[in-house]
């Protein structure tokens, strides 16, 4: 790739997030003030000498172990953010190719040299890889502000803050675990993810109805016409277990894409993908 | 090749309301061509297919490439405004700019900067809170920027002040006409520019009606008051429109040469705002 | 086929979908999926949930009303 399009390609990006940033960055930074503002909240209805008694022992618990091997320990932290993520994703993907088209600026976008491929990856790009990156950032910055928090109240009660600094070193850890985690999830997701998009390329009004139901009725039709159920048995073995959307430990990342499952979802993906690309030149 | 646009019937439905009726179109490079049509006549669909931006059936070539297939490669040769508000309106000014440098391989920052520095256009509000006029001095301050080959404008100054209006036509015409570029511009307020244009073009229910270099109207067209005992003479020679001027009768003739005609009266070339009501009421009667 | 295809929304949303579907139920066979796990043969929906107790009693009453 020659680097205009690399520059042509940060620029489409760049856009997404202007556009979308209470998605992108709002709503992260808006569940991390409330679990900070909820924790200190309840903190304060503490004794204090309980609350350093408490601290002592996460001290001790994190000394001296692996940062890596305690990173799962935050992974439940992050769980409102993935919560978060998943609810801004279904958003973001429906409105994404339907927004402009409403207001017009589809006219503004389309008039500039950016082919629909190119769009339509920049908004896939947009929310599976940009989107979670801030929000790797902003529990970072939650991480940070409650470490400081902690630091005064180690301090204040002659608590030893050697393992407190291990425990901050493994919610560094988690960090690249939940980006990690997220990426992933987006593959074994790219299925849903074709299907908003290409309905939100589509829908000349009330794209998520037309999403949901067409999902339902794809599913009826091919019980009447082969008899079968494999769509929904096909969707529902993909989202029945949670444990499909998290990844605690890093050894599981190749296992986690490189599977018949993945992968084949990731065809069904690029086959839906596909058509909302080709879908974009309706743009009237 | 000679002509940026070459269209060959080009045919759009939109469920059973036919928009373009078999449209041919031919726009010579370096002209500056006026699509003229009442609202609905087709005009916005035939320059959105010109752009790709909108699927019609039949030949299509513009700038040497079929919009429907290469859009964003033939996007790089031509620029598009359409009547305001097609800025996305949650953008900032300068972030328009930014995008437009970042994806246009063609575009001039310091060229836009320059020209937005000659407008009260602050660099760090959003499109919204921006008055329509300023928001097309940005578009056509961004558009100018771009080396491009042809200019497809979409009824440019619809909704605008007379102040707006004409500052747009002048910055056109000094900034961005060197008589290699081509411009199109649609409209139905066909006064406004009359004299900028070099090819006329009237369309009416998704046909052509007329389609005409300027030079040549004057050979074409005739426009005759008629002295009142000279009446029959003149419904003799099939006006193909008649009018009441001044207490005497205006006619309008195609095709009838001037010799003939000088003996019913005085004789001129018709305004292009005139034969255009000629060529609407035409079709209507026949 | 390519331009029947193209020539609007609906008949590329069509053509997508049995796109998808194709491949899928390919799948399904291929693999060995199960083919069905829902019946829809009884009016009252028997989601083979037979392990719930109020569900089968009512199942049962409707069935003695039938058998009756």
């Amino acid at each position: 790739m020659d680097k205009f399009a690399l520059l042509q390609f940060y620029g489409l990006l760049k856009r997404e997030v202007l556009e979308h940033r209470n998605l992108f960055i709002g709503a992260p930074a808006v569940v991390a003030l409330l679990i900070l503002v909820a924790t200190i909240w309840v903190a304060t209805q503490i004794d204090q000498s309980q609350l350093a008694e408490g601290l002592r022992y996460v001290s001790v618990l994190f000394d001296g172990l692996s940062p890596f091997d305690m990173a799962p320990f935050f992974m439940l932290l992050a769980v409102p953010f993935y919560l978060t993520l998943y609810v801004c994703s279904v958003i973001y993907l429906i409105n994404t190719l339907y927004q402009d088209r409403k207001e017009m600026s589809v006219l503004f976008w389309q008039s500039m040299p950016v082919s629909n491929l190119q769009t339509v990856l920049s908004k896939i790009v947009a929310i599976v890889v940009v989107a979670p990156i801030f929000y790797v950032l902003i529990i970072f910055a939650m991480y940070l502000v409650a470490m400081v928090w902690l630091t005064i109240l180690g301090i204040s009660n002659d608590v030893d803050l050697v393992g407190i600094g291990y425990m901050f070193l493994a919610a560094i850890a988690s960090l690249v675990l939940i980006y990690i985690s997220a990426l992933v999830t987006s593959l074994w997701l790219l299925p849903s993810v074709g299907w908003l998009l290409l309905f939100s390329a589509f829908a000349k009004k009330t794209p998520l109805l037309w999403a949901g139901g067409v999902f339902i009725l794809v599913g009826f039709l091919e019980d009447f016409i082969f008899g079968t159920q494999y769509l929904a048995n096909w969707v529902a073995s993909r989202t029945s277990d949670p444990n499909q959307y998290l990844i605690f430990e890093f050894q599981s990342v190749f296992e986690r894409v490189f599977n018949y499952d993945t992968l084949f979802g990731i065809v069904v993906g690029a086959i839906l993908i596909a058509g909302a690309v080709f879908m974009r030149r309706f743009t009237d | 090749m000679s002509n940026i646009v070459e269209a060959k019937s080009l045919t759009k439905n939109y469920g059973s309301f036919t928009a373009l009726d078999g449209v041919d179109l031919t726009i010579p490079r370096g002209s500056i061509s006026g699509l003229i049509g009442p609202n609905g006549a087709g005009k916005t669909t035939t320059l959105k297919a010109l752009i790709g931006l909108c699927d019609v059936d039949g030949d299509l070539s513009v700038a040497g490439r079929d919009p429907r297939i290469a859009r964003h490669k033939l996007m790089e040769d031509v620029c598009f405004i359409a009547d305001v508000g097609i800025l996305p309106k949650w953008l900032k000014v300068s972030h328009v700019i930014d995008y437009v440098e970042a994806v246009h391989p063609r575009f001039d920052r310091k060229k836009a900067e320059k020209s937005l520095s000659t407008t009260d256009i602050p660099a760090n509000k959003r499109i919204k809170d921006l008055s329509k006029g300023m928001v097309t001095q940005l578009h056509l301050a961004l558009v100018m920027a771009i080396e491009v080959q042809l200019l497809v404008l979409d009824e440019p100054t619809l909704g605008l002040d007379i102040i707006y209006r004409k500052e747009f036509y002048d910055r056109l015409l000094n900034d961005f006409y060197d008589g290699n570029r081509t411009i199109i511009i649609s409209t139905h307020q066909v006064e406004e520019i009359e004299t900028l244009l070099s090819h006329l073009v009237f369309i009416n229910k998704g046909k052509i009606v007329l389609d005409s270099l300027m030079s040549d109207l004057p050979d074409i067209y005739t426009e005759v008051l008629v002295d009142t005992d000279k009446v029959a003479q003149a419904d003799a020679l099939q006006p193909i429109y008649v009018r009441e001027l001044l207490g005497k009768k205006s006619y309008t003739f195609e095709s009838v040469s001037r010799e003939q005609l000088k003996i019913l009266g005085e004789l001129h070339t018709p305004s292009v705002a005139d034969l255009f009501v000629a060529k609407l009421k035409e079709e209507k009667h026949g | 086929m390519k331009d029947l295809i193209l020539r609007n929304r609906y008949t590329l949303l069509l053509a997508t979908l049995i796109v998808y579907m194709g491949v899928l139920v390919a799948e399904g066979m291929i693999t060995g999926r199960e083919a069905r796990v829902i019946e829809f043969e009884n009016p009252y929906f028997d989601f083979n949930m037979n392990e719930f107790e109020g569900f089968r009693d009512r199942r049962n009453v409707n069935e003695d009303v039938r058998t009756s």
